[in-house]
């Protein structure tokens, strides 16, 4: 039974929360560029609006109808394995660490077969950037979960994030959670990491084919994403406080979202685009604070 | 070297082959050469004495004198003369070789005399179409005299499809991505197709003139001296002004009028405050190429008080109709002084703060320093002029090398970066601003009292020749005119710096990684032109309507399809 009410209130958060951060998040942006900026809501506006226009199509080629689904689908799975103010994960007892993270992947994966589908020069430019990216981005969320599995002794999350919280903050697990966030900028495709949407370069790379309802659950995958990974990175590396009143301690989590995504819109706002070359420099480096970070944890620090 | 060492060496070195040397106006050579030696000559005057080619013309001249006459005009900027190097074609042979071999940078001036008068350059590398679209008949050339300004010739219909210009294909194992002919970043069309291997670009290729407008034709037929100006003023969409002003002082010049001091310094001021504002735009569209869009919004709300001190002085954001032959139609007042001032001072200060915080930026840095190199010997190689060559530590400025307005009176400071990438041409661009914003107060301080306009007696004589410059914001703006009956030019020649710079655009592509090209292409500032007409055909009743810009206008006003 608890399962099922919190999965529902872990997808109801997701999906219906969603779009106000996004519009939050371009309030900030607005305000930075000083602009006026859209209403918050304009987001939920946005998605109703392509969910009624026309379902263009480049070729019958079916994993361009599939991409989105998957890519949404697996979204929602991953919403549904991270812990979201409660300890325990809605799906926690059914899915370890290594499905989230196969989840995770297939949301990316399903996007750049939607590319592929499409036979244009232009997603399958930003397919290869995404491709190369995500390569360096994987190993480093892999090897910072990682950190907390080597600590705790457990592939459940719902046990990494209460050894966390029994033991307070220990050494390596906030020395994890440095590339964590990092990656959260590329994954959540914000400035400088855009690189595979790269809308002046390429007119956003692997959804230049995506048109009406296809494209808006893209959007609102994109929304979700910033939300779960905010939930995952704060419940696993930084849970604190917590009441243990499941009510409250979503609303705090909520509010230490909204915290993570401002930072992260900051960041966004005041740099450029790179180079794909110069970001997987980046997060090269970048995944040797994750090794650093585990090899702390293999000491017990 | 002054004009007439440099004619005499001329006349040295090739004797009978040089006809006639004429020192039109001072530092002008007007130089009539041999047809048959335009190409050593041009070879000598480039490759030994390092002129710099700006711009070819081809005339048509049979009803006067019964010839086509090619016009290559050259400058020696450190001794601020102009070589106007003029042949004679006879209409029955209408071929002259090709100076592209020696000189690079006249590739498309040479085509464009083909495209447009009919002069064959003989032994071009690349006598491709450049100017006339597809759909344009063959062995019709529109800037012939006897080509009528509303196209309508009998027997020859315009919109037949003509000879498609066939664009070059990729090396093997490469791929084509094409950039154009509409882009989100570029804001008028024109097409590249950009080769690469993976993300390396290995070559590209280019076809523009899509909206071509055919202004010089405009000028050459139907239109008189005064009305040019505000035509002129159109060609660019940015940096008008310099157009018009750049005109205005070829057909002086050409006519022998000079214009009272105060027009020289209100010109002077008013292309300064243009060079902010479009320098600003630029700034904001690079920022934006390169994804960081706080640079586009800030620059432009910088850029905004210089709109509204335009529209203040000239009655327009843009386009100011200020220029016409003689001198300025308004005057600056005190009042503008102030307001001129104020917003300047407002500007700096921003500016400086922007300066500090873009070069503080290491993101910004990584994106901008060692991208998109033009060399030193590229740069002089393409001609090319304004910020890009001073970027490249080409160290020309028509304001210091050809002074024109108030420029004699003002010294200018050359503002130039040897690296030649494109963090160099963005640095040039942004001490340019400074400078500008220098250069207006000097201006203010030292404007005398007194006329804005000349008193004009008389017509402009016909046959008279003149060749101006004007250092626009992205280079070098270079009118030619020579003075016909009635009122009107008999031939105007105009050549905006993206004409040059654009050129050099595949010399900097290579070995660039696909992600730079945009902001590699954005960094000489391309500026096409735009059209203000569109034509709506509708297909269900075979009709087609083409709608003026006041009707455009009514339709966007009107909401949602009502009336």
């Amino acid at each position: 039974m608890f399962e099922i009410v919190m999965s529902i209130v872990n997808l109801i958060l997701v999906i219906l929360l969603a779009p106000l951060y996004e519009g939050v998040l371009r309030k900030v942006k607005a305000i930075v560029h000083s602009r006026i900026g859209p209403p918050i809501y304009q987001p939920y506006l946005d998605i109703i609006k392509l969910l009624g226009k026309e379902d263009l199509r480049v070729s019958n080629n079916i994993l361009i109808g599939l991409a989105p689904i998957v890519c949404f689908a697996s979204i929602m799975m991953v919403a549904l394995l991270t812990p979201i103010g409660s300890i325990k994960a809605p799906l926690g007892g059914s899915g370890d660490v290594i499905v989230l993270i196969y989840f995770i992947s297939l949301a990316a994966f399903s996007i750049m077969i939607g590319a592929a589908a499409t036979t244009n020069v232009y997603a399958f430019i930003g397919l290869t950037r995404k491709m190369m990216l995500y390569l360096v981005l994987e190993t480093i969320i892999v090897l910072s979960i990682l950190t907390g599995v080597v600590r705790s002794g457990s592939f459940n999350i719902s046990d990494i994030v209460s050894w966390n919280l029994k033991n307070g903050p220990t050494f390596s697990m906030l020395i994890a959670a440095i590339p964590f966030f990092l990656v959260m900028q590329a994954q959540l495709a914000k400035l400088p990491f855009d690189i595979a949407e790269a809308e002046q370069e390429i007119m956003e790379g692997p959804f230049i084919e995506a048109s009406g309802p296809r494209l808006a659950l893209f959007k609102w995958s994109f929304f979700a994403k910033q939300i779960i990974y905010a939930s995952l990175f704060l419940e696993i590396f930084l849970p604190w406080p917590k009441t243990m009143i499941i009510p409250i301690d979503i609303i705090i989590n909520l509010v230490k979202v909204l915290i993570v995504i401002f930072i992260i819109g900051v960041i966004d706002v005041v740099n450029p685009r790179l180079r794909v070359d110069q970001a997987i420099k980046y997060y090269t480096g970048v995944s040797i604070i994750a090794l650093i970070a585990l090899a702390f944890a293999i000491i017990r620090a | 070297m002054n004009a007439k060492e440099v004619a005499e060496k001329l006349k040295g070195k090739f004797k009978e082959d040089i006809l006639k040397i004429e020192e039109k106006v001072k530092d002008k050579l007007y130089i009539n050469i041999n047809k048959k030696k335009v190409k050593d000559i041009a070879d000598y005057v480039f490759n030994e004495l390092k002129a710099r080619f700006n711009i070819s013309a081809g005339t048509d001249r049979r009803n006067i004198h019964g010839d086509f006459q090619i016009t290559h005009i050259f400058s020696l900027d450190s001794d601020k003369i102009f070589l106007l190097l003029q042949t004679s074609v006879d209409p029955n042979d209408p071929n002259i070789d090709s100076i592209t071999p020696k000189v690079p940078g006249a590739n498309w001036a040479e085509r464009e005399f083909r495209d447009m008068i009919g002069v064959n350059p003989i032994g071009h590398p690349d006598p491709r179409r450049l100017v006339l679209s597809d759909d344009w008949p063959e062995n019709v050339y529109p800037l012939r005299k006897d080509f009528p300004a509303d196209c309508k010739i009998p027997g020859v219909s315009v919109g037949a499809p003509g000879p498609r210009v066939v664009m070059k294909e990729p090396p093997p194992d490469a791929t084509v991505v094409p950039i154009g002919p509409f882009f989100p970043v570029l804001e008028e069309p024109s097409q590249w197709r950009v080769f690469v291997k993976g993300e390396t670009v290995v070559g590209c290729d280019y076809r523009g003139f899509y909206i071509h407008r055919g202004i010089e034709k405009m000028g050459d037929s139907v239109l008189t001296y005064n009305q040019i100006p505000f035509i002129a003023e159109r060609i660019c969409g940015i940096c008008g002004f310099v157009h018009s002003c750049c005109y205005c002082q070829t057909v002086e010049e050409a006519a022998g009028i000079e214009i009272p001091k105060r027009a020289k310094y209100i010109r002077s001021i008013i292309l300064e405050l243009e060079r902010i504002h479009s320098h600003l735009l630029w700034l904001g569209i690079a920022g934006h190429i390169i994804g960081f869009d706080t640079v586009l919004m800030q620059s432009w709300r910088m850029r905004e008080p210089v709109m509204w001190l335009t529209e203040r002085i000239t009655g327009n954001r843009k386009t100011y109709g200020m220029n016409l032959i003689g001198g300025v139609r308004r005057d600056i007042t005190k009042e503008n002084e102030k307001e001129i001032l104020e917003v300047i001072g407002k500007i700096e200060k921003e500016l400086l703060a922007l300066i500090e915080a873009i070069q503080g930026d290491t993101t910004l840095m990584m994106r901008l320093k060692d991208v998109g190199i033009l060399s030193y010997e590229d740069a002089v190689k393409m001609s090319v002029t304004g910020p890009t060559a001073r970027g490249s530590g080409v160290e020309i400025d028509a304001r210091v090398d050809h002074p024109f307005a108030a420029y004699e009176y003002v010294p200018v400071k050359k503002c130039v970066h040897k690296e030649g990438d494109v963090l160099a041409r963005t640095l040039v661009r942004l001490e340019e601003t400074l400078e500008s914003i220098r250069i207006i107060r000097e201006c203010l301080k030292q404007m005398p009292d007194g006329d804005i306009m000349a008193n004009l007696e008389g017509d402009v004589t016909a046959g008279k020749e003149g060749v101006s410059v004007v250092e626009a914001p992205r280079g070098e703006v270079i009118h030619y005119v020579i003075t016909g009956p009635e009122n009107k030019p008999y031939r105007w020649r105009v050549r905006a710096p993206t004409y040059a710079n654009l050129q050099s655009v595949p010399l900097m592509f290579s070995n660039a990684t696909l992600a730079d090209v945009p902001i590699t292409l954005g960094s000489i500032d391309p500026c096409f032109s735009c059209t203000e007409r569109v034509e709506v055909v509708d297909l269900k009743k075979g009709k087609s309507k083409i709608y003026t810009q006041d009707e455009l206008l009514k339709l966007s006003r009107r909401k949602y399809g009502g009336k």
